[in-house]
């Protein structure tokens, strides 16, 4: 545990240099200019979950299928970057880490900024729900729930973009396999068979709520996507951490 | 039998059905400077590389500090500094940065960082982003990022690439001072003998992916004192040849001047005595020495790629 500290303070120190914390903001900003400019006159305010499910929907549309789901492997591409760039791979199994604590390490960096961009969404929601002027008492158990559940999806895909990061040197692979993975969203959406079981369609599940067909995690089973998410985290962490144990460092 | 500080046996690596390591057994002593030899591709940095539980060997055994490195991997790795091949560095970061990156993980004390900056030369350079740096200057950081762990043993792979002739001679002096000063053992690889030549106490030299030599350097100076020749010249040469292949000498001529194989001190007299002897005058004896650089091509270049 002490070496895993030791590790994550030196990623830290990586990463405090580097330009990747401006990426952090962007997609928050965006969804905080949907939630400025969107009309909540014309969607139907009778529904069960108030003025603020449809607010989040509505801010977390890009946020949730596309943005969430690409930063994930953007972020886990970068922490890997610098490590192919200069030989730092070879440096750092060269000093007496664990591969495991290693990869640990990074997927925590990236689950941080995952945590820290979803952190700002909540910040952009209620700055949104302020200037929209909602009333009445915070639903904290549904953004958290949402927010929360957005970022538990993203895990899953953080292990597989580190499993495909760690072993291709390139920074544009890993990203076009990612997006490639991600676009798909845009049709499964509408897919109540494979939605629930299409691992990047998870963010989205999990953080809209509202739709035209009642479509979103309030309307599925939790189990569903609980099932999901924790399945393919498993399988793509196990996959990941054997390949990196087993990589030939050359 | 645990004297070795690392020690091998039938090291192996296989690449696409070719070994490019084979069959090593490598035997490095404490306080040892090893320089370890051989042209480019001969599986120095392979063998490097399979020390420090970067890649895994297709076959054999490495034990460091008298410990197994495939169990006892962490526990040697906190008492080795190492740099293989070309340096690493994180470019966005300062040099003082990347010693402390390391630092953080090694969890070696922070004035250490200053010190090894100032051992290799960098203070000066010490808060520029690395990528503004010059190849030396890259190799220097290694270094220093090697030495950052207080390490027993230091695992240098050619870490004079890309120095300048002084910057050369700085790292030779400071690493022959490792064994002195700190009791610190060396493995040098290079692909130069006169880069190690005057630093380095036994030499193992690898052609092939296999050990032809290993020995102290005084060893390998000998063998090249061994295989030089004598030359002679005399009145009558072709007569004289005659009278020295009688005495069962491997003899030739060359441009009138014979050629002998290296002989002990005691059949060098008795064959000048013969020709003396027999009426040859004697003008000249001359010893030709092999240097260690030709000896050292000579090993390698022996059989040929296969
Ligand atoms: N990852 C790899 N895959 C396939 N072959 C490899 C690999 N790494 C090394 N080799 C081969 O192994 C042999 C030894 O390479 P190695 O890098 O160990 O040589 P070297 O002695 O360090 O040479 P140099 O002086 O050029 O650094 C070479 O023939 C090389 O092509
Ligand atoms: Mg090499």
């Amino acid at each position: 545990m002490a070496s895993f500290l030791r590790l994550l303070a030196s990623e830290r120190l990586k990463l405090s240099k580097s330009y990747i914390w401006l990426l952090v903001p962007l997609s928050p900003l965006l969804s905080l200019a949907i939630g400025l400019l969107v009309s909540l006159d014309t969607m139907d305010t009778t529904w069960k979950y108030g003025n603020y499910a449809i607010l989040v929907t509505a801010m977390a549309s890009f946020h949730a299928m596309l943005f969430l789901p690409v930063l994930t492997g953007i972020f886990s591409a970068f922490v890997c970057r610098y490590e192919h760039g200069g030989g730092g791979w070879k440096m750092l199994l060269s000093l007496p880490v664990s591969r495991t604590a290693l990869f640990f390490a990074k997927f925590t960096v990236v689950a941080s900024l995952l945590a820290v961009t979803q952190l700002l969404f909540l910040a952009a929601v209620f700055v949104a729900a302020a200037y929209q002027g909602i009333d009445g008492t915070i639903p904290w158990r549904l953004l958290l729930t949402g927010i929360g559940g957005g970022f538990l999806a993203c895990l899953p895909l953080a292990a597989l973009q580190m499993l495909v990061s760690v072993g291709w040197s390139s920074f544009a692979a890993p990203l076009a396999i990612n997006v490639a993975l991600t676009v798909p969203n845009m049709l499964i959406i509408n897919s109540k068979t494979f939605g629930p079981l299409y691992p990047w369609a998870q963010p989205m599940l999990a953080m809209l709520w509202y739709g035209e067909e009642d479509f979103g995690s309030l309307a599925l089973p939790m189990e569903n996507i609980v099932i999901t998410i924790l399945g393919s985290f498993a399988v793509f962490l196990a996959a990941g951490l054997l390949y990196f144990n087993r990589k030939e460092q050359a | 039998m645990n004297n070795w500080v690392i020690e091998t046996k039938g090291l192996s690596k296989l690449y696409r059905g070719r070994y490019a390591v084979s069959n090593l057994n490598l035997k490095i002593k404490k306080g040892d400077i090893y320089g370890f030899l051989g042209p480019n591709g001969a599986g120095k940095t392979t063998t490097i590389r399979m020390l420090l539980g970067l890649i895994k060997p297709s076959k054999g055994s490495v034990h460091i500090f008298g410990q197994p490195l495939e169990k006892e991997r962490l526990s040697i790795l906190r008492k080795v500094g190492s740099l293989v091949e070309y340096p690493s560095y994180y470019g966005h970061l300062s040099a003082i940065d990347n010693l402390e990156a390391i630092r953080r993980i090694i969890d070696a004390p922070s004035a250490k960082i200053d010190e090894v900056l100032n051992i290799v030369g960098l203070s000066k350079d010490a808060r520029r982003p690395v990528k503004g740096f010059s190849l030396g200057m890259k190799q220097r950081l290694g270094i220093a990022s090697a030495l950052l762990g207080n390490p027993e043993l230091l695992i240098l792979d050619e870490p004079t690439n890309g120095l300048d002739p002084s910057g050369i001679q700085e790292i030779r002096e400071l690493i022959k001072q490792m064994p002195k000063q700190h009791g610190i053992t060396v493995l040098l690889s290079s692909h130069l003998l006169s880069e190690i030549e005057l630093t380095a106490g036994t030499v193992g030299i690898i052609r092939h992916g296999e050990l032809v030599f290993q020995d102290t350097i005084e060893r390998l100076h000998r063998q090249a004192h061994e295989q030089g020749t004598l030359s002679l010249v005399v009145s009558e040469p072709e007569q004289a040849v005659a009278v020295l292949q009688e005495q069962g000498l491997g003899v030739s001529l060359m441009n009138n001047v014979i050629l002998l194989k290296h002989i002990p001190d005691a059949a060098i007299a008795q064959a000048v005595k013969r020709l003396v002897e027999r009426n040859h005058a004697v003008y000249r004896i001359e010893e030709k020495r092999q240097s260690l650089e030709q000896l050292f091509l000579q090993i390698v270049g022996e059989g040929g790629r296969p």
